[in-house]
Formats: C-alpha cells, sequence, structure tokens
C-alpha cells in the first residue's frame, strides 16, 4: 500500500488541530493561566465541590443499575428470544435517537408532581423531579442501551455451546452464568460501563431539565461548567472544564484498553 | 447403561424436526445416527442429553425415565461438533471443570484430570489455552473434559466433521478402541456413511425426522429396507429392474442372449466403472483395477452381466419404492 502524501498527512492533522487540540489547549491554557495558587482555589469552590460530589453520587447508582439492567436484558434477547424481547431489542436504541432536551421534557411531564407517575409518587410523600432521583433517571435513560449493545453481538458469536456444556458436567445455572458466560462477556461489559461513565459524567441537555440546576442542591458538574460561563464567572469555568477533560482523557484510556481486550478475545476466537 | 426413547417428536418454527421417533441402545454399544443434513439427527441427539425440550415423548436411561430431568442430572457426556471449549480456561482446567462442580478435593481432582490428558495423550500441553491448540487436539479435550465425570452415556456430534481427512480417520479408530476399552454407551452423530459402516455396531439411518432403518452396518448394507437406504449408504445399480450393490455384479464374455454395449468406460482410482446399455435398458458394473485388464472393455464392445453373489439387494426398485412410501 502506498504511504499517504504529505499533503493528505498535513490535512490530517490540521483537521484534528484545529477540532481537537487546539481549543482543548485553549481550555487548559486558560484554566492554568492565572498559576497554580488560583488554580488550586477554585478547585475548592464550594458548588463545584459539591458538583463533583453529587455526579460522583449519580455514577455510583447509575452505572451499576445499567450494568444489571445491560446484561440482563442482552440474556434476554439472545437467549430467550421471542416477539417481546425482539421488540425490545429495537425500542431500547431510542434512548440514542433522542435529542436529550426530549428525554427530559418527557420525564418531567411523566415525574412532575401533576405529571402521570409523579402525583402518585407525590401522594406517597416523594419527590421525583428536580432532586438527585431525577437526575439518576435521566442518566439511566439517555445511556440504556450502552451495555448491551456492546453485550449483544459477543453473546450471539461465543453461542450457546460452552454454557450446554457445562450443563452436562453437572453445573447448575448460577455457575453457569458466572463461570462461563460472565467471562465471555466480560470484556463487551467493561466497555458499556465506561461508555456509560462517559455519557453520564457529561450528559447535559437531559440532565439540565430535571434537575432544575439549581447551585449547591442539583448541579453536576456538567451543569456547573455551564452556570459558570453564563454568568460570566468564565474562569471557574475553564477549571471545572479542565477537570472533566482530564475525567475523559482517563476514561478514554480505560476504554481503549478495554477495547484492545475485546478485540483480541474476538481475534482469539476460533469456533 | 441403556438408552431408550420412544414416541419423541419436536416441532421447531412449525417444521416437524423429529417424527414418532423411537429406538433402544444396547448397553457398550456404539451407535451411529447417520442421515443427511436436516434428517434431525442432531436435535435427537440433544434430547436424550436434555438440552433440548421435546414436544412428546419420553427418554430412559436404563429403563427410568429422565424425560423431566434437566442435562445437569442426566450424567450424559456430551460432545459438541465445534467441541465447545471453555475459551479462558486452561486445557487442564477445562478438564477439571466437572470434577470442580462434583466438588472432588484439589489433590484428587489433579490425580484425575492428569490421568485423563494421559489418556487423550494430552498431556503436554495441560497449561495451553483452546486457541493454542489443534483441531484433533481439541475434540480430544473435550472428549476428556465429557469423560471426567464419568459418564454413563457418550454423546458425540458429528464429532470428526470439523477435522482434515488424515486426522479424521486416526481419530476416528483412536475413538472407537477407546470406546470399545471403556465399555460406554456411545451414540455419535454423522452424515458420513462411511464412517458410520467403519466405527459403529449399530446403525439407525434417519431421513426426514424419521427412523428408515437400524441394524448392524454390514445388514443394513446388504439389506436396505427401503430405496433411501440403500443410495445413502452406498452406490446402487440396477440390472432388470433390481436394485444391486456395484460390487454385486460382474461382467462376462457376451452370449447370444443377454448382452449389453460398452457406452463408457471410466477410471475411478483403483477401480473401474463400465457404464453399459441395451436398447432402453442402462446398467452400472464397477471392476476391480485387475479385473479391467483382464477384460479391457471398451465404448462398442458387448458384454454380458452376471450377478456374482447370492445374497444381493434382491429387492425391485418398485417394491423399495413401496416401503418408503408407508
Amino acid at each position: 500500500m502506498r504511504r499517504p502524501s504529505l499533503v493528505l498527512r498535513a490535512l490530517v492533522i490540521l483537521y484534528v488541530g484545529a477540532l481537537l487540540a487546539l481549543p482543548l489547549g485553549f481550555v487548559f491554557q486558560q484554566a492554568l493561566s492565572k498559576g497554580w495558587g488560583q488554580f488550586w482555589s477554585a478547585l475548592r469552590d464550594p458548588a463545584m465541590d459539591q458538583a463533583i460530589w453529587l455526579t460522583t453520587k449519580v455514577l455510583v447508582l447509575a452505572v451499576p443499575l445499567n450494568v444489571l439492567f445491560g446484561v440482563g436484558v442482552s440474556l434476554w434477547i439472545v437467549r430467550h428470544p421471542s416477539k417481546l424481547s425482539r421488540a425490545l431489542d429495537v425500542v431500547i436504541d431510542v434512548p440514542l435517537a433522542l435529542s436529550p432536551i426530549i428525554v427530559g421534557l418527557m420525564l418531567e411531564l411523566a415525574y412532575a408532581q401533576t405529571g402521570w407517575f409523579g402525583s402518585s409518587f407525590a401522594y406517597l410523600g416523594l419527590k421525583i423531579m428536580f432532586t438527585y432521583w431525577a437526575i439518576v433517571l435521566a442518566s439511566i435513560f439517555v445511556s440504556l442501551p450502552l451495555v448491551s449493545r456492546q453485550v449483544i453481538p459477543l453473546l450471539r458469536e461465543v453461542g450457546e455451546h460452552q454454557e450446554q456444556t457445562a450443563a452436562t458436567l453437572g453445573a447448575k445455572p448460577g455457575r453457569i452464568f458466572f463461570t462461563i458466560t460472565l467471562r465471555s462477556i466480560m470484556w463487551a461489559t467493561a466497555y458499556g460501563v465506561t461508555l456509560t461513565l462517559a455519557r453520564v459524567i457529561g450528559e447535559y441537555g437531559a440532565v439540565l431539565i430535571v434537575s432544575g440546576n439549581i447551585a449547591l442542591l442539583t448541579q453536576t458538574l456538567t451543569l456547573n461548567i455551564g452556570a459558570n460561563f453564563e454568568s460570566f464567572n468564565s474562569y471557574q469555568g475553564f477549571v471545572g472544564s479542565l477537570l472533566l477533560g482530564v475525567i475523559s482523557v482517563l476514561v478514554l484510556g480505560v476504554i481503549g484498553i478495554a477495547r484492545h481486550r475485546l478485540e483480541r478475545k474476538r481475534h482469539d476466537s476460533f469456533v | 447403561m441403556t438408552v431408550s426413547y420412544s414416541g419423541v417428536t419436536k416441532s421447531y418454527r412449525g417444521r416437524l424436526v423429529l417424527d414418532d421417533i423411537s429406538d433402544v441402545v444396547n448397553e457398550g454399544e456404539l451407535t451411529a445416527l447417520l442421515g443427511p443434513s436436516g434428517s434431525g439427527k442432531s436435535t435427537l441427539l440433544k434430547i436424550i442429553a436434555g438440552l433440548t425440550p421435546l414436544d412428546s415423548g419420553r427418554v430412559s436411561l436404563a429403563g427410568k425415565d429422565v424425560t423431566n430431568e434437566p442435562a445437569r442430572n442426566r450424567h450424559i457426556g456430551f460432545c459438541f461438533q465445534d467441541y465447545a471449549p471453555f475459551r479462558h480456561l486452561s486445557l487442564r482446567e477445562n478438564v477439571a471443570y466437572g470434577l470442580k462442580v462434583q466438588h472432588v478435593p484439589r489433590a484428587k481432582r489433579r490425580e484425575q484430570v492428569d490421568e485423563l490428558l494421559h489418556l487423550v495423550r494430552l498431556e503436554e500441553y495441560a497449561d495451553q489455552y483452546p486457541h493454542q491448540l489443534s483441531g484433533g487436539q481439541r475434540q480430544r479435550m473435550a472428549l476428556a473434559r465429557a469423560l471426567a465425570i464419568k459418564p454413563d452415556v457418550l454423546l458425540l456430534d458429528e464429532p470428526f466433521a470439523a477435522l482434515d481427512a488424515q486426522v479424521r480417520s486416526e481419530l476416528r479408530t483412536w475413538i472407537r478402541s477407546l470406546q470399545k476399552e471403556l465399555g460406554i454407551t456411545t451414540i455419535l452423530v454423522t452424515h458420513d456413511q462411511a464412517e458410520a459402516m467403519e466405527i459403529s455396531d449399530r446403525i439407525v439411518i434417519l431421513n426426514q425426522g424419521r427412523i428408515e432403518q437400524a441394524g448392524r452396518p454390514s445388514f443394513v448394507y446388504d439389506h436396505p429396507a427401503t430405496e433411501f437406504v440403500a443410495s445413502f449408504l452406498g452406490p446402487i445399480t440396477t440390472l432388470a429392474g433390481i436394485s444391486y450393490r456395484p460390487h454385486e455384479l460382474e461382467l462376462v464374455p457376451a452370449t447370444d442372449a443377454d448382452s449389453y454395449e460398452v457406452r463408457e468406460v471410466v477410471r475411478l482410482g483403483f477401480e473401474v466403472r463400465v457404464v453399459l446399455v441395451d436398447g432402453d435398458a442402462a446398467t452400472w458394473v464397477q471392476l476391480t483395477h485387475d479385473q479391467a485388464k483382464q477384460l479391457n472393455p471398451r465404448a462398442g464392445q458387448r458384454f454380458g452381466v452376471h450377478v456374482r453373489e447370492k445374497n444381493a439387494t434382491a429387492k425391485s426398485a418398485a417394491a423399495a419404492d413401496q416401503d418408503a412410501v408407508k
């Protein structure tokens, strides 16, 4: 194969540079422009610290729930195909196709004090909208298919023969799941988890609507950054952006490793 | 252990895969389920193992009804065509899986696994992973893994289909002697009639979800019950409306009465096929290399055709068709 010409390579570098490297570099430069002392105190801004803490709490609930749902639904769709599971296979992608703003509005309609479910919850004295719970709901919703979309193709490829062999060797379903099935889909699940992490950390539109965006109360890190820029507190916004950028790079690194492992697994497959 | 099933019926997506099948597999025998693809033979094997539910019918092991027992309680060793190695486990761990399930203590487990690896001649590969093994090695691994639980019955689904010819014939002989040595009741699924003839004590021929015939290989070969069995087990030729195996006919110098004209002489390696015609009637005869040299048949010459053996299939094609219909 011919090596790409110098012009082509320069174009690619320019393109990536203009789109990614320069703006990112600009954010870093702005965040560090007032020196380390200022940067340090900006990191300890109470509103931002609260936002980081809230984002973490959302992750702690949303990610495991998404893994449970994603793996469970994948097993159901692949191993017990029925009309219902096939329908779910299509519906599960809806959150990816919908604009997050619409997701937010849908959830608000359903869960507001006057909404369908919301009124029932309100009757029980529970408030969903504009609380932590609403943010968790929105986060789960927007990242719903991220785990199962990774797991389903792998489950299909691996097939049932290993599981059935384990059954003839006397293994009960639980043992088969943990020793055979889970081992086959481990890296696909890990990849799905990192995608979910990235999506939940970065989600803006849906969370903006359902959280109410109240500083020191229902502001996630992304919302906090947005709020800082809107209130002309751009330095604080840049510091938040830097933080988010670093987290993203870390998540990307994990995705890279997981994908590498996943592809090696696929490469190893010989059946 | 005797395996028996009766009235086994199974439909899949509206298609009848097994249609009221019954048979008994005797203790210690190797039975080959032989049939073309889509004849339902693999489905039947999975039903015996308890991996596929049946629509109706019963499966019994040593006289005990196990129709509603899950696979894990049947104590049947099963090998898939693709060997289904546990990819993330080493060869040793693969073989040890069933023993671990039974909570065999570590030391004893190791001892038994070593024994099995010796039995299948894979000791030196114990710590390799499945993707590092060849097809034949993976097949032996699957066999060792199935034998680890000391099963009462061994089921093999197309065990040699994925191997190349050389390895296939070696493994075939080896598995046969191992099966005899262990005396384990074995059912093997294959679509290869030569394989079934060579390896089995008994052949069950399946076609379109029904058993066409069951019996000793040589008997079934010589006395096919239906036209399908006759043609599936090997080539058949007809003489005056009667079906024969090619070796049952011989070519003799032409007499005045019945003689045929040679149309074509085809070399098939060691053997030679001679195609003959007489007016509308046509037949063919298979000669060994030596016979062909002696007679030296050429297109246009005339020869007589004799029935060499008395135990010919001796069944007119028309009668065989009748059997097939019912």
